[in-house]
């Protein structure tokens, strides 16, 4: 089988949703987009391309690993999300944009400093039960936290989704809500690996 | 990614490390964080209420060595200056200071932030009008 040019040259300015054929919404059936995938790979398949010409081979290949990368992405519900931003135009990586949430400073800033700490007590030998369990809570407490942003970016996807038609205003805020919430996210996460590591 | 030596030299022999009470009326405390890398800095100015002039400064930062050199530089420069002074200080200048690469200049920015956003504590505190949003509105 062979590939139109016109697919080809259209694939370098397609999305990844537009590859699946799917609208920008951030709610995908999996079993879907999981089938389209199957389906699309099969197609790409190097088995298929033996007697084509070395240029379709290329193609074929590149076609090929464009569409795991947007498998990859789509398939995370949080990457999807960062993804959509981009793409929108409403996060731009080493930016600095980017605010961080003011009321989780205070609570990032104690817990290093109690991170700190056992690192210290560690170094010289102390009892660590007390700033271990100390630190055990405030683990809990974070995985809390990143449940609950989980949660709220489920529901301003939710909105979002309902939103596509809506004028670029609204979308704009959507998009400021969940680039909010995907930096708390972030900042959310190192924190566990950072005081999980030191627990270990 | 290879640091310069300045930068290496701050975060060895960070300047000013430690903190100041948050309680204190002429303290002000600007606490900030870069999303990009998971970064905290907290910069504390003592500022005499007749002249203006921040008597101390100190700080703590959690973040890589680019994000500590920063914020180490800028309790150096803001030492000694007025507020209108040290509200000057731009980011450019640390960058330039520190030879910082273009991937660490939000570091900078980030150094930026913390200073004005001190002061703007430090005026709230005394009833002085800040614009808002102005630290924010990068």
């Amino acid at each position: 089988m062979t590939t139109a040019p016109t697919s080809t040259t259209q694939s370098k300015t397609m999305d990844y949703f537009a590859i699946f054929g799917l609208p920008r919404k951030l709610w995908i059936e999996m079993s879907t987009l999981e089938q389209k995938f199957l389906q699309m790979s099969w197609k790409l398949h190097p088995d298929n391309f033996v007697n084509a010409s070395e240029e379709e081979r290329d193609l074929s290949l590149k076609r090929s690993s464009e569409l795991n990368d947007a498998y990859r992405t789509l398939r995370d519900p949080v990457g999807r999300v960062e993804y959509l931003l981009g793409i929108e135009g409403a996060r731009k990586e080493g930016e600095h944009k980017q605010q961080a949430p003011p009321e989780l400073l205070e609570e990032v800033f104690e817990l290093n400093e109690s991170l700190d700490e056992l690192r210290e007590a560690k170094a010289a030998g102390n009892d660590l039960a007390a700033l271990k369990s100390r630190l055990e809570v405030a683990e809990k407490n974070f995985q809390q936290k990143l449940g609950e942003v989980d949660a709220q970016l489920q529901t301003v996807a939710r909105e979002w989704d309902t939103a596509l038609q809506a004028d670029s205003g609204t979308r704009k805020k959507i998009m400021a809500k969940l680039n909010e919430l995907l930096n708390r996210r972030s900042y959310i996460r190192n924190l566990v690996a950072n005081v999980q590591k030191e627990l270990l | 990614m290879a640091y310069s030596d300045k930068v290496v030299d701050h975060y060895n022999n960070p300047r000013n490390v430690g903190s100041l009470s948050k309680e204190d009326p002429n303290v002000g405390t600007g606490l900030v964080g870069a999303p990009e890398c998971g970064d905290v800095m907290k910069l504390q100015m003592k500022i005499n209420p007749n002249t203006q002039v921040i008597e101390e400064a100190k700080f703590k930062t959690f973040g890589c060595g680019s994000a500590i050199a920063s914020s180490s530089l800028a309790t150096e420069w803001v030492k000694g200056k007025t507020v209108e002074e040290a509200l000057s200080i731009k980011n450019t200048d640390i960058v330039r200071e520190l030879s910082l690469p273009p991937v660490k200049i939000h570091c900078s920015v980030l150094a930026e932030d913390a200073i004005k956003a001190a002061i703007g504590d430090w005026k709230k505190k005394h009833g002085v009008e800040v614009p808002v949003h102005e630290k924010a509105s990068h």
